[in-house]
């Protein structure tokens, strides 16, 4: 199991020199040079100490090696556009906002979607399970900025049961946005979890559960449920980027100042060093994640151990 | 070794029928493979959702289709004195902020949505094809490196990657879209393709066809590739749906398609700004995008149980 975890976590340091890789000849070939284009001329002089500044004239696999080696070294360097803000001073003020606003996202689809799911999956073809997939098959299906917006527009301001339309601060204030971006994993997982029980339901072992006359709360809280919930552990990955996604979305309509707004922003001003460095950091999380899922899961299911590496 | 082309599938067709490949009968080949395609179409009709979901899916299409053709409205002539009119019998959407008819222009956008969905998802397909059957039929070390080299891909986050594509362009137009929504999301069809290949490579047939001297192309092209359509079908309808949302948040976020051609999604948002007052003009747009990606849902779901019954979902 050591070697296990030892060998996938060597293998990230490829993937994400790649990752830098992709990322870094994009962006160069978007910008070519930043200050070129700027609306003023800049006199020659200036643009030879720009170009120093920035190490504009090294060849391009020296400045490759030195943004890894800031990326490493966690710099990612300054904003060409923000006057003395580096990109780093952006993530540190900006990011824990987001990384809250996922994690309530996450809880809120866990919370809601699993039992969900299970009620799905136990009343199989009967009224409440047709209720909850009507529910998930909603959530999957309505873009999130719709979601946001119903919820703001009844909650917020046609009830005004006291949560505001925008902004992060109060706990008031967190609500609408999570469950917003936590609407698509909650279908999800009540999707998934449904299908996984239903599947589980009928394994051999549930019914010597049953057949030696164990109670039916215990069948499914001892046997079916620990059995259906290791595929969602494996769902976690692609959804942290489907909640990255969404967090685009979401930012932008509740003004949360997380991350997310803010490269919509780095975007549309072409701050490429933003839009750079917030990439990778996007890419570290996605890979981090899908670490500890492959991590987790070899911990639950020691038969994917060998295969997956 | 030259061997005569026809001969070769003469030889290699008996044997697989001596091998019990269900499909080349002695009937011949055409004959079953209608009875394949009817087969799935009988047990497609079974599934009630699935054909409503086709229905509702052929209606979206004619809406889409149909209106802009006869509409008597300019779906981009400005009239402010028409501005944010609700819906009406005149305009069954209502009007926007520039007095334009919503019923229009909801249908021209979605000929851009639906349209970037399709180009996109098929280009997909298209890539997904060519590097999962390569990845998967040569196998060996090249599978493995290119099988990493999509694990390394996997760590690109899908919406940031497209968004970099797009700014490599000058403008955001339709086939910009389609590539930045393409190579953010084809290493899934990549992954699908290879494990088709590679589970239908052991099958007895393709090891006879392969014990009788059939090249590598004609076994691609004759054996793996056919048998793994009925997949990629069911897949085109799975994808699709993360590709009109993929396109849908660009837009609504601002760095979509360029006005004044809108999407679904910068219809939304254009929608966003007034929701107060005009619920309905992000409402719309907002219902289409469900409307097609339910249909597609359903249909995917429909298609899978009568392509390949054994791979039926619970």
């Amino acid at each position: 199991m050591t070697k296990f975890v030892i060998r996938r976590l060597l293998w990230t340091i490829p993937v994400l020199l790649l990752v830098i890789l992709f990322t870094f000849l994009m962006m160069r070939q978007i910008k070519g040079n930043p200050f070129r284009k700027t609306e003023r001329a800049v006199p020659a002089s200036i643009q030879a100490n720009l170009n120093r500044k920035f190490h504009l004239d090294d060849p391009w696999y020296v400045q490759y090696a030195d943004y890894v080696k800031g990326v490493f070294t966690l710099d990612l360097g300054p904003s060409l556009v923000l006057r003395n803000q580096s990109v780093n001073d952006i993530v540190r003020s900006h990011f824990p906002v987001s990384l809250e606003l996922g994690a309530y996202a996450f809880l809120f689809a866990i919370v809601v979607g699993i039992p969900l799911g299970m009620i799905a999956a136990l009343r199989a073809n009967k009224p409440a399970d047709y209720g909850a997939m009507l529910i998930a098959n909603v959530g999957f299906a309505v873009p999130s900025f719709l979601v946001a917006t119903l919820l703001i527009y009844y909650f917020a301001v046609k009830w005004d049961v006291g949560v505001p339309t925008s902004g992060w601060d109060t706990w008031q204030s967190k609500i609408l946005p999570s469950i917003a971006l936590g609407f698509f994993p909650m279908a999800y997982f009540a999707r998934l979890v449904r299908g996984t029980m239903l599947e589980t339901l009928q394994q051999d072992y549930v019914r010597t559960a049953k057949a030696k006359g164990l109670r039916p709360q215990r069948v499914v809280g001892l046997h079916v449920l620990r059995n259906s919930l290791i595929p969602v552990v494996t769902a976690a990955g692609p959804l942290l980027g489907a909640v990255i996604t969404g967090s685009f979305i979401i930012e932008t309509i509740f003004a949360i100042p997380g991350i997310g707004r803010y490269y919509v922003n780095s975007v549309s001003a072409r701050d490429y060093s933003v839009t750079m460095g917030l990439t990778i950091l996007y890419a570290v999380i996605v890979i981090f994640g899908n670490l500890v899922v492959d991590i987790l899961y070899g911990f639950l299911d020691p038969r994917t151990r060998e295969a997956r590496t | 070794m030259a061997v005569n082309p026809q001969q070769e599938e003469l030889r290699e067709r008996a044997v697989v029928a001596e091998a019990g490949a269900p499909g080349v009968a002695a009937a011949g080949a055409p004959v079953r493979q209608t009875s394949l395609w009817r087969d799935a179409w009988y047990r497609y009709r079974a599934n009630r959702a699935a054909v409503i979901a086709a229905v509702l899916f052929l209606v979206l299409l004619a809406y889409v289709i149909f209106v802009p053709i006869f509409s008597p409205y300019d779906p981009y002539e400005v009239n402010f004195s028409d501005a944010y009119l609700g819906p009406s019998l005149a305009h069954p959407f209502g009007t926007d902020q520039y007095g334009r008819d919503l019923f229009t222009r909801a249908a021209l956008g979605g000929r851009i949505s639906i349209g970037i969905g399709f180009a996109a998802t098929i280009a997909i397909m298209g890539i997904g094809v060519v590097y999962g059957s390569i990845s998967g039929f040569i196998g060996g070390k090249l599978d493995n490196a290119m099988m990493r080299f999509l694990d390394a891909l996997y760590g690109l986050p899908y919406l940031p990657f497209a968004i970099i594509v797009t700014q490599l362009f000058q403008t955001v137009n339709f086939w910009v879209m389609v590539i930045a929504l393409t190579i953010a999301s084809w290493f899934t069809a990549a992954r699908v393709v290879r494990g088709q290949i590679i589970s239908l490579k052991e099958n007895d047939y393709v090891r006879a066809a392969r014990a009788v001297g059939a090249r590598w192309y004609r076994i691609l092209g004759r054996h793996l590739l056919p048998n793994t359509l009925g997949v990629l079908i069911v897949f085109v309808f799975l994808e699709l749906p993360g590709v009109i949302l993929g396109e849908a948040f660009l837009s609504f976020i601002g760095l979509g398609i360029n006005p004044p051609k809108a999407s679904w999604g910068s219809l939304a948002q254009d929608g966003r700004d007034v929701y107060l007052a005009h619920p309905s003009m992000i409402l719309i747009p907002s219902v289409l995008i469900a409307w097609l990606i339910l249909c597609a849902f359903f249909i995917a779901d429909g298609l899978r149980d009568a392509l390949d019954p054994r791979t039926r979902e619970t």
